[in-house]
């Protein structure tokens, strides 16, 4: 705290610090000299960081003064007190001897006799301080000087300890007072008295006299608890050679209660000297019969004054006299001098009644929790948390009853949905033609100009419809239903679209064709949305994880079988090898981001798997899409093409301003030497068909000739990357269209409509049953 | 780290009179740590003290996360992966305290309390020592984990002195554990599940002097649905006002819904979370 060696050699208050003596948490002790006296003195130097502390140091000094007030051969003199170069300072007198602790250490035990004169200076010095209302307490053996010529001197009151306590809100681990001397009210934190110091006495002298503190422990707060708690202990039974009374006499001052101590610190040395006083009129009654060599601390001196009144009026023998000290010894409670000594009993049941018995449980500091180093995991009472826990408790019945009403009511609602979409859908099938394509088709009633009779009507209906499933949701937020929903509707048109000569939901012959592409192609619809909706989730669970990794193998699964055509795939190019390692790779890949990387990952496993489908789709149909690649290339070898004349390129630049319109593609055709390239359309298409009859032959079938008449003018309009873009697109609709060629017979719209159906059903009935606000 | 998403708010205030403030906060999402120290101590050892055991802490926590620094294997090999962690963590910290207050004269006597937590899956695994506390809100009842270290909370412990006794005492500033003031201390070590909604306090006794547990509490529950930095703020100022005589340090912390959760959760989950 303090730099003790930048103060030595400086002056304070008229003395010179000479060296530092010790040092303390309050502060440091110099060994000065007085300059004017010339003598040795002791000065107290207030730590700087109490200093900063106003009460702290108005009561530092208060008490200083106080103390400098004492003028008592037993109490340290203090001759001056204040402050000076911002240090508080005490001077006091220089000590030089020894503590009675250190004297202790040499001596085990001192001689009853020395210990008696010693603390009677003590008490004396403390009475004095007491009339004063100074506390000092700290009293313990080592807190007693003894001067060279054996007198005692308290030292170190507590103004230190005082200033410290009172500054009350300071987090200290030190307790104000020495544990093992601690009176039991000032280590419980209540207000002590003059009395509190008494106890410490009772402590400090038990020390010197047995060698063993009154409660010992493994530490600190075991041994004020021992304070507190434990009933006085017996020193006599430590050192037997101790006389009765002062064996009392100590107990009475270690009594937990204040009340049932001496009263004041006279009031212990008049006891002390009034017993002594006894016990020396005894001996010398003693000594004209007895022949025992009492020797100075001999055991004569124990005597019990009432064995020895007793006995000095039966004039009895020294044997018998010993015995009746073994007997008191035994039965220490049989004392003479009951109106001034309370009977151990007493003080016992007075222990007992001021403290409560050790075996008291321990209050507990909390409502449930007994927080211990052991304790764990129990600390509260887990409620088990399960759904049947949750709603057990009453609504079971409830939820039966929302699911008798709400599953019909929602199921019949889906089926509307179904019909109104199917009937739309069936209405719009007049518009479809093979020329338009999937998507032509399906948006056929948007981009043909008119209406059919009814369309409008349930075109209406429809967008009720949804407007009606966007309401239901928005009122009870399931956006899984409303997706299942709305994907039921649009499943449902498809099915008008394309299969408008099959009834509502026909589910006949279903069985028969539960393991054909197309049903695989329902399945791998259900099973792509899943996982993708499974990929597109943050902090995805382990069985999430485990969940959407089978769902990656099923999909895949599926979308080999589904894909699969009765050409199998070419294996003699590259490019399909690739594919197919390619799907097994990011069908590996994805499963990996969506179990490995479950944080954040949420785009690599969706890209992935959707990777992984598309190649495993395109190797399936590579057979088909080369052998089509094939075929034209023979016909473009085969068929001659003549090259156009200068008439027609005139012809085709004359044109040239309504060519604009297609820009692109009438650059290239206008680069483009062939005759076929400034012909107009219908000559096109006759001048093709002509060629496929004259030299296609077997090569393709009849009905193909249309889609080869498209291939071979895109080949010569647009050139030959094109064209295999659009032989690997038709290659890649194939399974598609084979869907819809194939759902006339098999009803596969409707397949996919039921599971959509049950599935929805299903997410209604998870949404009642573990849905945690009621409907 | 825990499978609950956990919030966390810090406060710390000088009070009315003091004119340093030795209390220390640290709060980190990303360790799931949660620390108030209170430092003790001349000068300004009591703010070094503080500031020295949370972050030798955290930063001991972050240096095990990231393997630079391995918990030897004969350190309390019985205890659970976590577990060893935070002692080890607290162990260091004390270790860190202790060298410095004997480093120099201006810190011989410096100390702190220290009470932390750490979230590890569905657990919360606090370590303490002093008498700071660590609080928990669950359905509306507030619970004090920790016990405090203090003389006074030891008597009543053992039975010797009420808890109203022991509020009023004089002893209350005694600690019977403190970080710092021995080489190899012992720290409690509290284990608990926790769930979702629960709310913790972690305070300096200058928080639980202005306000008791009670009024905690109400606090607590009437700010429901306030963001948290504003209660642990509110809990703070409450505290100065009926009180301030010490500094004020508040670390608030609230379990939301957990990722992991009972199959039926999970299933509740499942047909809620696409709202």
């Amino acid at each position: 705290m303090l730099d003790g060696q930048s103060l030595v050699g400086k002056e304070i208050s008229g003395c010179e610090i000479l060296t530092k003596v010790a040092e303390g948490g309050m502060g440091a002790v110099f060994k000065a000299r007085h300059k004017a006296l010339n003598r040795i003195v002791c000065v107290k130097i207030l730590s700087p960081s109490l200093a900063n502390d106003k009460k702290a140091v108005s009561l530092f000094l208060t008490e200083a003064r106080a103390i400098a007030e004492l003028d008592h051969p037993n109490i340290v003199n203090v001759y001056n007190v204040g402050k000076e170069q911002g240090y508080y300072f005490i001077v006091m007198s220089f000590i030089e001897g020894q503590t009675l602790s250190s004297m202790l250490k040499k001596e085990r035990v001192l001689p009853i006799g020395r210990v008696l004169d010693l603390f009677e200076g003590v008490l004396k010095g403390l009475s004095v301080a007491h009339e004063k209302g100074i506390i000092h307490r700290d009293i313990k053996p080592s807190n007693i000087l003894i001067t060279p010529e054996g007198k005692p001197k308290i030292v170190d009151f507590g103004i230190a300890k005082k200033v410290d306590k009172e500054k009350g809100s300071t987090k200290t681990t030190e307790l104000a007072g020495t544990a093992y001397f601690i009176a039991p009210e000032q280590a419980l934190g209540k207000d002590i008295d003059t009395r509190a110091d008494l106890y410490s006495i009772g402590a400090s002298m038990y020390y010197v006299l047995t060698g063993h503190f009154p409660y010992n422990g493994k530490n600190t707060i075991e041994i004020i608890q021992k304070h507190i708690n434990e009933p006085v202990p017996n020193p006599v039974k430590l050192r037997s050679d101790l006389p009765g009374w002062l064996g009392l006499a100590l107990q009475k001052l270690m009594s937990k209660n204040p009340d049932e101590r001496f009263a004041t610190a006279k009031e212990v040395y008049t006891h002390f000297a009034k017993m002594r006083a006894e016990e020396q009129l005894r001996v010398k009654k003693m000594q004209g019969r007895a022949t025992v060599d009492l020797g100075i601390e001999s055991s004569l001196k124990i005597s019990n004054e009432q064995e020895s009144l007793s006995s000095s009026s039966k004039n009895l023998g020294a044997t018998e006299f010993y015995r009746s000290i073994t007997a008191r010894q035994t039965q220490p409670g049989r004392s003479k001098n009951e109106t001034q000594m309370p009977k151990l009993d007493d003080l016992a049941s007075g222990a007992a009644a001021a403290v409560p018995p050790k075996s008291a449980p321990p209050l507990a500091p909390t409502m449930e929790l007994v927080p211990e180093k052991n304790v764990q995991a129990t600390v509260v009472p887990a409620p088990t948390s399960t759904v049947t826990a949750i709603h057990d408790a009453k609504p079971t019945i409830k939820i039966i009853f929302k699911l008798l009403i709400l599953l019909p009511l929602f199921l019949g609602f889906a089926a509307l949905v179904g019909y109104v979409f199917f009937s739309l859908g069936k209405i719009c099938s007049a518009y479809v033609s093979d020329s338009m394509g999937f998507f032509g088709n399906v948006l056929a009633p948007l981009t043909v100009g008119k209406t059919l009779p009814g369309q409008l009507f349930y075109t209406a209906l429809s967008l009720i419809m949804v407007a009606a499933i966007f309401a239901a949701s928005a009122v009870k937020a399931y956006a899984r239903t409303t997706a299942m929903l709305l994907a039921l509707a649009a499943a449902s048109y498809l099915a008008g679209v394309f299969t408008p000569n099959v009834k509502f939901f026909n589910a006949s012959s279903m069985m028969e064709y539960i393991f054909s592409p197309e049903y695989y192609l329902c399945f791998l619809v259900l099973a792509v949305a899943w996982t993708v909706s499974l990929c597109w989730r943050l902090n995805r669970s382990v069985p999430e994880r485990v969940f959407g990794m089978a769902l990656i193998v099923l999909s895949s699964t599926l979308a080999y079988c589904a894909s699969s055509l009765t050409i199998t795939p070419d294996l003699t190019t590259v490019s399909t090898k690739i594919l197919f390692t390619g799907a097994i790779l990011f069908a590996l890949l994805s499963a990996y981001y969506l179990s490995a990387k479950a944080e954040r990952a949420i785009i690599l496993p969706t890209v992935c798997f959707l990777a992984a489908l598309s190649c495993f789709w395109l190797y399936n149909i590579s057979g088909l899409a080369y052998r089509t690649q094939t075929t034209l290339n023979t016909l473009v070898s085969t068929i001659p093409m003549p090259d156009a004349d200068a008439a027609q390129k005139a012809q085709a630049k004359a044109q040239e301003e309504y060519l604009k319109i297609s820009r692109p593609g009438v650059f290239k055709a206008i680069g483009s030497s062939k005759a076929i390239n400034y012909m107009k359309e219908e000559e096109k298409d006759a001048l093709l068909d002509d060629a496929l009859n004259k030299y296609a032959g077997d090569l393709i079938e009849k009905e193909k000739y249309p889609f080869f008449i498209q291939l071979l003018k895109t080949y010569y309009l647009v050139g030959p990357s094109k064209t295999a873009m659009k032989i690997w697109d038709y290659a890649a609709s194939y399974p598609v269209e084979n869907f819809n060629r194939n759902a006339q017979t098999n009803n596969a719209y409707f397949f996919l409509v039921m599971l959509l159906f049950i599935m929805a059903g299903l997410n209604c009935v998870g949404g009642i049953l573990f849905k945690e606000d009621d409907l | 780290m825990s499978i609950f998403d956990i919030e966390f708010a810090a406060v710390t205030d000088i009070g009315k009179i003091r004119e340093k403030n030795e209390d220390n906060v640290l709060i980190s999402s990303d360790l799931g740590l949660g620390v108030v120290a209170d430092g003790m101590g001349g000068h300004s050892a009591g703010e070094i003290a503080s500031s020295i055991a949370v972050s030798v802490l955290a930063e001991t926590i972050r240096k095990i996360n990231t393997e630079t620094l391995k918990i030897p294997e004969t350190f309390l090999p019985k205890l659970a992966p976590t577990e060893r962690k935070l002692l080890m963590a607290a162990n260091l910290a004390n270790a860190a305290i202790y060298s410095t207050a004997q480093s120099s004269e201006i810190y011989k006597m410096m100390g702190t309390t220290l009470t932390g937590v750490l979230f590890d899956k569905d657990c919360a695994i606090a370590v303490h020592v002093g008498d700071s506390r660590l609080y928990l809100l669950r359905d509306g009842k507030i619970i004090q984990i920790t016990t405090d270290h203090s003389l006074a909370m030891e008597h009543v412990r053992r039975g010797l002195l009420s808890k109203a006794d022991a509020d009023k005492s004089k002893i209350q500033n005694v600690l019977t554990r403190a970080m710092g003031i021995k080489k190899n201390i012992e720290f409690d070590l509290l284990k608990f599940p926790i769930k979702e909604g629960d709310v913790m306090v972690l305070c300096s006794d200058g928080l639980y002097k202005g306000l008791t547990e009670q009024a905690i509490a109400d606090i607590l529950t009437q700010d429901k649905d306030f963001p948290i930095v504003k209660t642990c703020k509110h809990l703070v100022r409450q505290s100065n006002e009926k009180d301030g005589q010490d500094n004020i340090s508040a670390v608030l912390i609230k379990i939301l819904p957990a990722h992991k959760l009972t199959f039926g959760q999970r299933m509740r989950r499942f047909f809620r979370r696409s709202k």
